[in-house]
């Protein structure tokens, strides 16, 4: 009876007050999608990294003029190096193979490359990636070395960009936090302004205090919840426009989305929608209705 | 007891000390701003004393948490001047309102709301809207709104400060008989007809302080 008395209060007074009950809906709708969106973004990170990092490579290519010597050397300290995991050598012809490789698409300019042209190299992985500064203080001044090249370096500029975007997502969904809390604020005081004189004889009668509250609360959740629905559909829609849409070719370079992660953003949204809402309708019942 | 509201010059209450008995019928008078109804909102647990103690039902609520309030109210019916009835609902669920938000079913509220209705003398009214009542039948209404749960205590602010005087001696005979089944009833009047004809226990405060306590009393 009580759990029916709450609800119907609940979806008047969502009704009583459509417009800003709309508007409160759109902007947690719209928070929340920035919210999905970064926290999505924050996955694709994890999972490229998983999946680069794990063939990551640092290369050491060699001049031209590399003696014997100088080359055996080297070898012999990179495989005593506790650091070094494995030692890949590889020589001219090699390097051509797989310049020929990955230029398969570019005729013209596997054509215009010889073997020779093309620098012998070590390639190193590391026991810990993170170690890469270490080998390149070791190695940078030892004869024969043209350049030492962290793969990692390549990739984490990259994820440097995905960063900045996630941030600037995370900075949106927090500054449309705050227009949809004090949206949900003024919401709820208008609602119980609204319904000032059954709240002022429930307190007199001595209604428990979370039963005076709780349809306001639950009216807030509820509209809450409705702008995560939003906000996950238009997360949807975004991964079947535009990861698979037409930024589909960028998409498939990097790691693909995939709907495991999209769903993953539904109770993160909805949680933290409902959770916002609910703490600031609370709040504001406290300044507002000294219960 | 004393009592004195943020920026007053002086107490609303100056070390006021009373004591009233379960079933006593009591009447506090006095002119406006002498305190009287800062009485009731003490005995409601609405404002605290900065000096001494309330206990109301034999309970301390002076230090009362105010989580605890709710609870507390349930056992003190009040009535006011103004009615504070809600319009938009009939007589019948103005009183079943009182009971279903402190969680009686709509069953209870069926079984006892049509017998407290009929008590205040509101038999045949019950699918009136307040604005069709009259002033006297919308006392009715909450006297049995504040009737309805059985309480100790009865508080009455000026119940017929808004009535004529015929209309407000019926509101006294009802308040009367409710006295007689042994509620406690506090009321605070400047009414002097009313406190004259009744002869009950007299409290007269000035300037926030009890300058006469009278069983069977008259008004000044």
């Amino acid at each position: 009876m009580r759990l029916k008395y709450v609800l119907s209060e609940v979806m008047v007074g969502l009704w009583r007050n459509v417009t800003m009950t709309i508007a409160m809906i759109i902007t947690m709708a719209v928070s929340l999608t920035m919210l999905g969106a970064s926290g999505l973004m924050y996955r694709q990170v994890d999972n490229m990294k998983d999946r680069y990092y794990e063939n990551i490579e640092v290369s050491i290519f060699l001049k031209t003029e590399v003696t014997q010597q100088q080359r055996d050397d080297l070898q012999g300290k990179l495989k005593g190096d506790p650091l070094v995991k494995e030692v890949i050598y590889e020589n001219k012809e090699q390097a051509y193979e797989r310049f020929k490789e990955m230029y398969q698409d570019a005729p013209a300019l596997v054509e215009a490359v010889k073997p020779d042209q093309l620098p012998e190299s070590f390639r190193l992985r590391l026991v810990d990636p993170e170690q890469y500064k270490q080998i390149f203080d070791k190695y940078n001044s030892e004869e024969g070395i043209q350049e030492i090249v962290d793969q990692r370096r390549l990739l984490d500029k990259i994820f440097n960009i995905l960063g900045a975007v996630q941030n600037i997502a995370l900075v949106a969904a927090m500054v449309m936090a705050i227009a949809a809390l004090l949206l949900v604020a003024n919401t709820i005081q208008v609602a119980a302004y609204s319904k000032r004189r059954e709240v002022a004889v429930m307190k007199l009668v001595g209604a428990s205090n979370w039963f005076i509250q709780a349809p306001f609360v639950l009216e807030a959740v509820v509209a809450g919840l409705i702008g995560a629905l939003i906000g996950f559909g238009a997360l949807s829609l975004a991964k079947v426009f535009l990861f698979d849409g037409s930024l589909r070719d960028l998409t498939e370079l990097l790691t693909p989305v995939g709907w495991g992660d999209v769903l993953v953003m539904l109770p993160l949204m909805a949680g933290a929608g409902a959770l916002v809402s609910a703490v600031t309708a609370w709040v504001t019942l406290r300044f507002y209705l000294r219960v | 007891m004393t009592k004195t509201y943020p920026k007053a010059s002086r107490p609303s209450l100056d070390d006021v000390s009373c004591s009233i008995e379960k079933g006593e019928f009591v009447f506090f008078i006095g002119p406006s701003g002498s305190g009287k109804s800062t009485i009731i909102k003490l005995l409601l647990h609405e404002v605290t004393p900065n000096k001494g103690r309330v206990i109301v039902n034999g309970k301390d609520v002076t230090s009362m948490r105010s989580w605890k309030r709710p609870h507390f109210r349930r056992s003190i019916g009040c009535v006011f001047q103004d009615f504070r009835l809600l319009p938009n609902r009939t007589a019948y669920e103005n009183v079943a309102f009182a009971l279903e938000v402190i969680g009686k079913t709509k069953a209870v509220a069926r079984r006892v709301v049509p017998e407290v209705l009929e008590l205040v003398g509101l038999g045949g009214k019950e699918h009136r809207y307040p604005h069709e009542l009259s002033g006297g039948e919308q006392q009715r209404v909450a006297v049995a709104r504040a009737f309805v749960n059985r309480p100790l205590i009865l508080l009455a602010d000026e119940p017929t400060g808004n009535l004529d005087p015929d209309t407000s001696i019926e509101i006294m005979r009802l308040l009367d008989r409710i006295n007689r089944t042994g509620t406690t009833v506090v009321m605070v009047t400047h009414d002097s007809n009313i406190v004259n004809q009744m002869r009950r226990r007299v409290v007269e405060i000035e300037s926030g302080r009890i300058v006469r306590d009278q069983a069977r009393g008259v008004y000044g």
